[in-house]
This record gives C-alpha cells, structure tokens and sequence, in this order.
C-alpha cells in the first residue's frame, strides 16, 4: 500500500482541492461584480448548472475544452439575460426570480440530458495540462497546483483583474456606485440600468464558466443536478468576502482544501462521524471569513431595484 | 305455500350473506393505478432506473398502470405527490431516501398509500410501508472477488451518502473482502452527506482512494458514480496498472469502456409485485420486503474480466449463502461500517 503520506496521495489531495475550488471562484468573482452593483443574483446556482450542460455538449461534440468554456459563457449568459431583464429592467423580486431560474435550469438541463445523453453518458477524456516551469517541480504542490488545465491559472488570474477593476477603473466605481448610492451614479450621468444590467451578465457569463469548469474538468461528465448547491457556497463565498476578490479566492481554496481534507480524514480512518467531517468545509470557510472580512460592508442597495426619483 | 318458501328462501339467502359479509369485512379496493417517483431520470443505470424499469414489470405482470415521474430532484416533492394522487394513484412509491418526510405527510392527508425507502420505523399498516431493501449478500461476493482480484492488496469503497441500503452492502463488501484475504486493506470514503448527483465529487474522492492505493473501487453513488466511473478510466492505480470498478444496484456494461468489473444489480419488481399484492390483500404496511441471491433478485454481475476460476468460486459461495452455510449479516448503521475499515498507514 501506498499510504497516507505518499507522493501520489499527497499531490491528488491538493489537485483535488484545486478542482473543487475553481467553480466556485469562478462563480463567486461572478457574484461578487454582480452584488457590487447592488443584484443580489440567487440564480447563479441555475446559471452554472446550463453552463456546466452547454459546456459539456459543446466540448464533446466539438473536442474542444476551450469551445466548451465558450458554450458555458454562453449558458449562463442565457439565463443572466433573463435575469437581468426581469429583475434590472423590469424590477422584480430578485429573490423569487433567481429561484426560479434555478429551479428552470435544473428542469431544462435534466430534460436535455435525458434525450441526449442518458442512454450513453459520454465521458471527455482526461485533459492536457500546463506545467509551470520550476514552479511545477516543487515537490507535492507543484503537480498538484502548477501543473493544472491552463483555465486554472486563467481563474487565478482573473481574481486579481477584479482587484485592479475595482479599485482602479472607472467601471469598478460605477458598480461600487450602483450597488451603495444608485442614485447619485444616475445623477452623474451614468445609466444604472446598463450598469447593473452588464453586471449580472458578467455574473452569467463567469457562473457559466464555472459550471463547465465543473462538468468538463471536474468530473469530464454531465449529469443532472451536479452542481448541487455549489452556486449557493459561491453566494455565501462572494457575500462574505464583501468586495473584495482575493477574499472569494481564499474562500474557494479554503474550501477546496478542506473537501479535500474531510477525504484524507476518511482515507486516513479517524474515528468520528462521516457528518461531522463532512461538515468541516462549511464550517472552516464561514469562521475564516467571519473572522477576518466582518469589517467589511455589503452595498447599502443591494437587492433593491432602482427606480428614478423614487425614495 | 308457494308465497312461504320463496319468503323463507329469500330470508336464508340474504341470512347467509348477512354473516358471509360479517365474517370476511368489507371487501378489499383493487389496485388499479401505482405510481413511482424518482429524483433522477430513469435511465441512470442504477437506483433509478431500477426503479422505473422494475415498477413498470411489476405493473405489467399484474395488469396495473403505471405513472412515472422522473427526475424530481432531490427537494420538496410534496406537490407532486398531490398531484399524483389526484391522478388516481392508489400507491405511489417515493423512490428515495429524501422522500421519506415528505410522502407519509401526503398520505395521511390524502389517503393514497405510499412505499418509502429507509424509514421502517414509519410504517403503518394499510398506509406507509417501507422497503428498505439490502443487497448485502451480493455484495458479500463482490467483496470476494475485489479481494482475489486486487494487485495491491488494497480495495476501496467510494459513498456518496450512507443510506442504509448501501450501508449494508459496503459492510458486506468489506466483509467479503475480509473472508478471501484477511490481510486485505480497505480504505472507505463518502463524497458528501447527501451528493447523490455530485459526479465532481465523485471523480476527485475516487482518485484520491486510487492514490491511497486502491486498484479496486465499490462504488454506490446514483449520478456521482459517473464521476468515480471516470475517476478509474483516467488515474492509473499505484503499481501502473489499470483500476476496476465495481458498481452497484444496475449493469453499465452497455457504457463500460473496459473498466467495469462487475455488478452487484438489483431487480425490484419482487418487491413491488409484492407490495400490489399486499395492497390488494389488506397486508400493505404490515409485512417487510426483501431481496436476495435465491430468487436471482440480488446477482453479482459476470463480465468477461472476471477469470473462469474465480468466477466459479463466487458461484459456490453463493450457493453456501443460499444454503445457510455462510451467514452474511446485514449491517445498516454506518458507524459499525466504518468499524469493519482498515485505513492507510501513515506511517508508510
């Protein structure tokens, strides 16, 4: 036997942490942009789950995992364009509406895969990956974090462009602006509507990306209702990271390594109940984030539509 | 006299069945129309489709309609448990674990009797019966030949949630493993508390258990067990070689790519044959239901990977089973399953 402590064990429980965090930084930056402009997207659960089908069905007819990460953009762009007409445009309850969503998602793709796929259940193969030079070659956590799918560092990456957006750019200041003070973004000139609008696009379009992340490199299979609830962990990530984008990716990793973690317990036979182990990502990344993000303030309008001149 | 002996004939007959309907009751309704409720899509070659496929038989070889509804989801079904018993629905069998709250509520409001999973405690006769079923004996064989087959001297067992059913077999597998090769090394993972559908999960505990030194997997996982499925098809065990998988309750032979040891598969429609005729009978709730190797409702699947000898062997053990000669106990609580595990040295 190999044991606990081997090479091969150590290097999938860290691979494994990655694989579980990605999705959920993924949708968690989606999130994150989307409740900065004061939409608290509750959809985004639906929204990975259409993007981790579209995703799947286009890399496995197309056998490319990049084709697949565009499909699951566009999966969850389908769904945040709904949203965002019904709740941005139209001012409904975004609560109600994003469930919803998510319950039509699950419906739809349940629907599609069963006339699809579920005679057959195709599998993508394993896919390629990008070693980092020297980085790659540490022992343990360089095969297990630098020699990933290139969507890995692109995920990684894309944390800290949110960090320069909002800090930096003028878009970042009118999502700050429309999410705590939508008003006076109106009164300068600057439509709340679009801004919001683009907001929850970004959320779609990042849920999507996601949810393919998941079906295709996960677990290079789709199957209904995979998400599960990794759209709601990706709300409560982005809520109590409170805007700010490295706090959703340690969030994502910290819960990424504790799945991983509950694994290496059970593996391991410490002797306590499998529910409690199970418990320990939930429990670990709410009192890391409780504890170190309560400073930080959730948007002053968010969850409220914004109506001109209304109070 | 002619008036007299019609009056005391007519009298007589309407005496004698006066006491015929005290004696017997009053006469049982026929079932007509059952209904099965799924939380996946019938065509997951395992629980569910099971359960679709078997209340379909049953309702043919009893002349009974069936109403299917397919992939419910894993949330409140209290809805469509109304709506089926609107339908007409005189027995609706609520298809998983997670129903089990939701479909004793609609019958008592209703009245239409329901079959639920994992909950014998709720049972009441003429309304709620359970048919918490266990394929430990298949199981048993499985356990066996993961042992004889095993290069590694290391078999694993992948979860995604500890209902009992699957509480039993894991315990048999491990015991099966156990009477081949004491020595046997067993490593027990659960994906998730309830991560019936999470094929991710799946895919990333499964290469773990492989990493840990599995070269055999038993997994029970409905949709996640795909996941665990491409978990073997991609990671090579330690020593190079391939990994097996060996699933539970359906046969993905039609999909394996070469990977699919065996089988421990099920077939319901004893059961909800049964469950019609207890209804009919007035017996509903008030008698349990079991599967096994005897009546061929539990076998242990043959692939052509399984070597002529070895499989000759299981067969044996079988029949032992069937005679009582090898005594395979149900366990159902997952804290003894976990107990019968061996970990992985840390030290090594």
């Amino acid at each position: 036997m190999s044991g606990l402590l081997s090479d091969a064990f150590l290097i999938s429980l860290v691979a494994g942490a990655i694989a579980a965090g990605i999705p959920l930084l993924l949708a968690g930056l989606g999130e994150q942009v989307s409740e900065k402009a004061g939409v608290l997207n509750i959809g985004i659960e639906g929204m990975m789950l259409l993007g981790a089908y579209t995703g799947f069905y286009v890399a496995f007819l197309s056998g490319s995992l990049w084709l697949g990460f565009l499909g699951g953009a566009a999966g969850g762009l389908i769904l945040a364009l709904l949203m965002a007409l019904l709740c941005v445009r139209l001012g409904l309850n975004q609560i109600v509406i994003g469930i919803a969503l998510t319950l039509g998602a699950d419906g739809i793709t349940a629907l599609l895969h069963h006339v699809q796929f579920s005679r057959t259940y195709p599998r993508l193969p394993a896919v390629d990956t990008l070693p980092i030079p020297l980085l790659s070659q540490i022992p343990i956590i360089g095969p297990g974090i630098f020699d990933r799918h290139p969507s890995v560092y692109l995920a990684i990456i894309a944390v800290f462009v949110l960090v320069w957006v909002f800090r930096r750019t003028n878009v970042g200041l009118n999502l700050q602006a429309a999410g705590d003070k939508p008003a006076a973004l109106d009164a300068a000139g600057v439509s709340v509507t679009t801004t919001r609008t683009l907001a929850v696009l970004f959320t779609g379009m990042m849920a999507g990306l996601g949810g393919a992340y998941m079906s295709m490199i996960g677990a290079g299979i789709f199957i209904p209702f995979m998400t599960g609830g990794a759209g709601f962990i990706a709300i409560v990530l982005a809520m109590l990271a409170r805007g700010h984008p490295t706090w959703v990716l340690y969030g994502a990793l910290l819960f990424g390594v504790s799945l991983s973690l509950t694994t290496a317990l059970q593996v391991g036979g410490v002797n306590v109940p499998t529910d409690v182990v199970q418990m320990l990502p939930f429990a670990m990344v709410m009192l890391v984030l409780v504890i170190f993000a309560r400073r930080s303030a959730l948007p002053a309008a968010l969850g409220l539509p914004y109506v001109r001149g209304q109070r | 006299m002619a008036y007299r002996a019609v009056r005391n004939t007519f009298l007589t007959t309407m005496a004698a069945v006066g006491a015929l309907t005290i004696a017997t009751g009053p006469a049982q309704a026929q079932v007509e129309i059952i209904a099965v409720m799924t939380p996946e899509q019938g065509t997951d070659f395992g629980w569910n489709q099971q359960g679709v496929d078997a209340a379909r038989a049953a309702g043919e070889a009893m002349g009974v309609e069936v109403i299917t509804a397919e992939g419910l989801g894993y949330g409140d079904v209290r809805p469509t448990l109304r709506e089926l018993a609107g339908e007409g629905a005189d027995l609706i069998i609520a298809h998983a674990s997670g129903y089990n709250t939701a479909a004793p509520e609609v019958a008592h409001e209703t009245g239409v009797a329901v079959a639920i999973v994992d909950t014998p405690e709720a049972v009441e006769p003429g309304l709620i019966a359970d048919y918490t079923l266990s394929g430990h004996d298949g199981a048993y064989l499985a356990g066996i030949l993961a042992a004889n087959m095993s290069r590694t001297d290391t078999v694993g067992i992948v979860v995604s949630g500890e209902p009992p059913s699957w509480n039993s077999q894991s315990a048999g597998f491990a015991l099966g493993a156990r009477a081949a090769n004491p020595d046997i090394d067993i490593i027990y993972a659960v994906i998730g508390p309830a991560a019936y559908a999470d094929a991710a999960g799946g895919r990333r505990v499964t290469e773990s258990v492989i990493a840990a030194g599995a070269d055999i997997i038993f997994g029970q996982g409905n949709g996640s067990t795909f996941g665990m499925l491409q978990a073997i098809e991609t990671t090579p065990a330690v020593d190079g070689e391939q990994a097996w998988f060996i699933d539970v309750i359906g046969d993905k032979s039609s999909i394996d790519t070469g990977f699919l040891l065996s089988s421990v598969v099920w077939d319901l429609e004893p059961v909800y044959t049964a469950m019609i005729d207890d209804l009919n009978n007035g017996d509903f709730g008030a008698v349990g239901y079991e599967i096994g190797l005897e009546d061929n409702s539990v076998v242990l699947l043959q692939t052509e990977y399984i070597p002529p000898a070895t499989w000759t062997e299981l067969m044996e053990v079988r029949q032992a089973i069937i005679d009582g000669a090898v005594d395979v106990p149900a366990i159902f609580d997952a804290q003894e399953v976990r107990a019968l595990m061996t970990t992985v040295d840390a030290s090594e």
